[in-house]
């Protein structure tokens, strides 16, 4: 299947009420709007990691420096706070979320809900029922040369088959374009959910796993073979690939929400989002998703699941945007909320971003 | 058509859209504040925003630019800048 070029653009600005008087749209509009409440800040938790991996977001700038607070009664304070500011939702990251479980636990305990980045190698008990999001950069040797991290794939695996709370993230780099096919076919075997990333290179960084035009392109022909194949287990969508593999990246498409990006501070992730190091304190002007990514290259899932979700007024110019959004928005939630289902694609044209 | 293209009228049918869409059920379009800060007090995000306005722009037939949502905080504001744009088309 060849799917280069974008097909649909649309612009004729419909009434909202006629979008919604089709009842698939309806059905799913109203399914994930119960989840408008959610709003999410993040936190390092650790300033280790028990594995080293090139092109590290964490290992970054700045943040690595922060003094780790290991008082679980810290935590709980900063947890009950956040939640009296409003905050609903909480994304546990950087370095290695793992090592400390005794600090996800109480997170767990003050926020149900929120989801862990980690990169699987070690077990985070059943009692933290957040959403588990395990980093794959490619199959085991791969992950051996660029992570240092032998037979990583296989402990994953071992810790998280069959665990409602992982959903397993493949990182298209310039140069995993076609493991993925293995790896998938590995994770489905082991009946594993799964969603795709697209790598997105820190500030400054000038390795071999940046994208350039060409890798995008196949990697958004990649995702979507493997979402027609593997339907059940691949948690994507066709728009979830157009935009993030667009030549321009997600700031310049969709304009990024974050503080980082955005002075606003009247209403929406401008208004609410922290990025707390493990001192506990926070920076507005360097706080975003995914700290000393590059803006320009950014194409991140966490910061797509933000920033395309946010835009939910140009995405109803025409009945197919609006569905293509509408399965963005569904499979946001299903890779980030416990619990969540997620629907069949509404649309499998590619659309233009608006 | 909206009923009423006054202030008042819109005043009144821009609560009942919000009271509508949000659910609420603590509150009238009689009892609810014009001047109530809808961010600060009651909570409202931009996608709650997004969602009032988009349909407003159904029930008005006016454009409310996204880069405006950050003036919209209070009924009041809404419905002034509702019948300014009203006022360009008319």
């Amino acid at each position: 299947m060849q799917v280069n070029s974008i097909i649909i653009s649309e612009s004729n600005q419909p009434k909202f009420s006629d979008l919604l008087a089709h009842p698939d749209v309806k059905e799913r509009w109203e399914k994930v709007r119960k989840y408008f409440f959610l709003r999410e800040s993040t936190y390092d938790m650790s300033n280790r990691c028990n594995i080293r991996c090139d092109g590290c977001y964490y290992y970054e700038g700045e943040k690595q420096f922060a003094k780790e607070v290991d008082d679980v009664e810290a935590w709980r304070g900063l947890m009950r706070a956040e939640k009296a500011r409003g905050i609903t939702y909480v994304v546990l990251a950087g370095a290695e979320p793992s090592l400390v479980p005794e600090l996800l636990e109480v997170c767990y305990q003050e926020m149900p809900l929120g989801s862990i980045a980690t990169n699987g190698f070690k077990k985070i008990p059943e009692s933290v029922g957040y959403k588990l999001h395990i980093s794959v950069w490619g199959n085991d040797e791969t992950s051996l040369r660029i992570r240092n991290a032998r037979n990583l794939l296989k402990k994953q695996i071992e810790n998280y088959e069959n665990d409602p709370r992982a959903v397993f993230v493949y990182t298209f780099t310039r140069e995993n374009i076609e493991e993925v096919k293995e790896v998938t076919e590995c994770l489905v075997a082991h009946h594993c959910k799964l969603t795709f990333n697209v790598f997105s290179a820190p500030v400054g960084y000038s390795g071999n796993l940046r994208h350039d035009e060409a890798s995008l392109r196949r990697t958004r022909q990649t995702m979507i073979e493997l979402l027609h194949q593997y339907p059940d287990n691949i948690l994507f969508s066709v728009y979830n690939a157009v935009a993030h593999t667009h030549k321009k990246g997600l700031h310049e498409l969709y304009r990024c929400s974050y503080p980082r990006q955005n002075p606003s501070q009247d209403i929406g992730l401008g208004r609410s989002f922290r990025q707390y190091r493990t001192d506990l304190n926070w920076d507005r002007s360097v706080a975003c998703c995914v700290p000393d990514t590059d803006c320009e290259d950014c194409r991140h899932y966490a910061a797509g699941s933000a920033v395309v979700t946010a835009r939910l007024y140009r995405h109803a110019n025409g009945l197919a945007t609006f569905k293509s959004w509408l399965d963005y928005v569904d499979t946001y939630l299903a890779v980030w909320v416990m619990g969540y289902e997620k629907g069949e694609n509404l649309c499998e044209d590619m659309i233009e971003p608006p | 058509m909206p009923a009423s293209q006054d202030i008042k009228g819109i005043i009144r049918r821009v609560a009942e859209i919000i009271i509508d869409e949000l659910k609420l059920e603590d509150v009238t379009a009689d009892t609810f504040q014009p001047d109530m800060d809808l961010v600060d007090e009651l909570g409202i995000d931009s996608m709650d925003l997004a969602t009032i306005a988009l349909v407003l722009q159904d029930e008005y037939r006016v454009t409310i630019d996204e880069d405006d949502y950050p003036k919209l905080k209070t009924i009041r504001l809404i419905s002034e800048y509702i019948k300014e744009k009203l006022s360009v088309i008319h």
